[in-house]
């Protein structure tokens, strides 16, 4: 009895109603040929109802041709009606289609961003430099870029980040960031003077500890004295203090900023080559399960001559599973190559604009750069070299610790 | 014939302890209380209603009164019936 019900049930059985005189004797005409019978019950006269396998129909239509019952089917059990019932309700499926696309949908967005490891102010110019490239709480996982992409992005846009570790774990984004700290070499306990680390032209002093040795619009060399820590260091109180007390050297701390100036030499060709993209594209969409690859969108290959190709894998998701499926994101794009020619007026444009790039480039963010001027330029063998000159406002301060013993 | 056939028969069942149901082709029947009434070797079904069962076997019939009867279970020789079984009765022609 157990093994008909697990059976059965998985394979499916009807109820057949049989009428005429003795119906039972079909059940029993059923039986002896081999098929399985349960459940008979006369419900009349000439009426009786049974239940049979969904496989043996064929077998008990055979039987039935051959006597004049009447047959009819009244219930239909087991799962391969049940599975027909169930996609006879399509607003139920259609519902579960869409709530496990709902589900699909929601694994794929991002639900957090969390950022450690970095001040609130910098946090937040994180969080809205995220936002800018599309990583926010609600953005579609699909169309961002991966970690690495939005670490060195994030790197370069944010002068204050010395590094920083993007990783995805499911919808959270964790951003770990380490400030660039301008560390202070001298304990800040151990007396020290300020000198100067470059030469050039004070323009704004700031002290707010120690002793001023120089004064705006001075000009400096590197290693001369900007602030000393040494208190009243000067030649009147000198006299005065030395048979009262000597007074402890302290950490001067200021801040100094000076004119300086550079000069930059340049090589820049009249002649030169680049690509470019001329803004056709097609965008192409592959499901990719292991190394297999099933285009899903975009068939046909673009009549380009020279293609770009920007290949992006996205992940699906499921819940906190990962799926063995990613979507790959196809973008071919047609590009030029361009030999382009310049003039003497034009290479040089480019060539301060290069310099000053550069340059701010290797002084830091704080650095800024007040003029630029071409001092020498010469043309040999179809590039400009040039020798440029740029003025830049930046500080200028470098500790010196001092020595008490001496 | 018939006479030593059966003598047979006996002897077979005596000397080698075989089970009499199958010797002498009758019905084996297992009766459960008054709910269930199991039988095998059955010679098929005579009549059927909701309050009696009527199965022919090898000389004659066995009858079955109750009420509430369904047919649980129905294979070539055997029949498996519940309800509520009042009596049973051999008819031998």
């Amino acid at each position: 009895m157990k093994y008909r019900n697990g059976t059965v049930r998985a394979t499916g059985y009807v109820t057949i109603l049989v009428k005429g005189t003795a119906p039972e004797l079909f059940f029993q005409k059923c039986a002896s040929e081999g098929i399985m019978v349960w459940d008979v019950k006369k419900l009349d006269k000439d009426a009786c109802e049974g239940k049979i396998k969904l496989s043996d129909i064929q077998k008990m239509k055979q039987i039935r041709r051959k006597t004049i019952y009447k047959v009819s089917f009244t219930g239909r059990n087991g799962y391969p009606f049940l599975m027909k019932r169930f996609f006879r309700k399509k607003p139920l499926v259609i519902g579960l289609m869409i709530s496990f696309l709902f589900f699909l949908f929601l694994s794929n967005i991002i639900w957090e961003v969390k950022i450690t490891g970095v001040p609130r102010d910098i946090e937040e110019k994180i969080d809205k430099q995220l936002s800018s490239y599309g990583v926010h709480p609600g953005a579609w996982l699909f169309s961002i870029d991966t970690p690495t992409e939005i670490q060195q992005r994030l790197i370069n846009d944010i002068p204050e980040l010395l590094w920083a570790g993007v990783d995805q774990k499911g919808t959270t984004f964790y951003l770990e960031g380490v400030e660039k700290i301008i560390v202070q070499e001298a304990d800040p306990e151990q007396p020290r003077n300020l000198v100067a680390s470059k030469k050039g032209v004070i323009t704004k002093m700031y002290v707010s500890k120690g002793t001023p040795m120089v004064k705006v619009n001075d000009y400096v060399e590197p290693g001369d004295i900007l602030v000393s820590g040494v208190l009243g260091n000067t030649d009147e109180s000198e006299d005065e203090d030395e048979n009262n007390k000597r007074i402890e050297p302290i950490a001067a701390e200021a801040e100094v900023t000076a004119n300086t100036w550079y000069e930059v030499s340049l090589t820049v060709p009249l002649q030169y080559n680049y690509e470019r993209l001329t803004g056709n594209s097609k965008k192409k969409f592959f499901l990719k399960t292991g190394a297999f690859q099933f285009p899903i969108w975009g068939f046909k290959d673009p009549p380009y001559q020279d293609v770009h190709r920007d290949i992006k894998e996205n992940k699906i998701n499921f819940l906190k599973w990962e799926l063995p499926v990613s979507v790959i994101e196809t973008v071919l794009s047609e590009k030029e190559y361009i030999q382009a020619e310049r003039s003497k007026e034009e290479a040089i444009k480019a060539g301060m604009e290069q310099a000053v790039i550069q340059l701010k480039h290797e002084l830091g963010p704080d650095a800024e750069i007040l003029s630029e001027k071409v001092l020498h330029e010469t043309i040999e063998r179809g590039k400009v070299n040039l020798n440029i000159y740029v003025s830049v406002e930046e500080n200028i301060v470098k500790q010196e610790p001092l020595n008490q013993g001496d | 014939m018939a006479n030593w056939q059966q003598r047979l028969r006996s002897l077979l069942i005596e000397q080698f302890s075989l089970p009499s149901d199958v010797i002498l082709e009758m019905p084996r029947i297992t009766i459960i209380g008054h709910i269930h009434i199991y039988i095998e070797n059955h010679q098929g079904l005579a009549t059927y209603s909701d309050n009696e069962l009527k199965l022919k076997i090898n000389k004659g019939y066995v009858q079955i009164k109750g009420s509430s009867f369904v047919l649980k279970m129905m294979l070539p020789k055997e029949i498996l019936l519940e309800g509520t079984i009042s009596e049973v009765k051999f008819l031998m022609n």
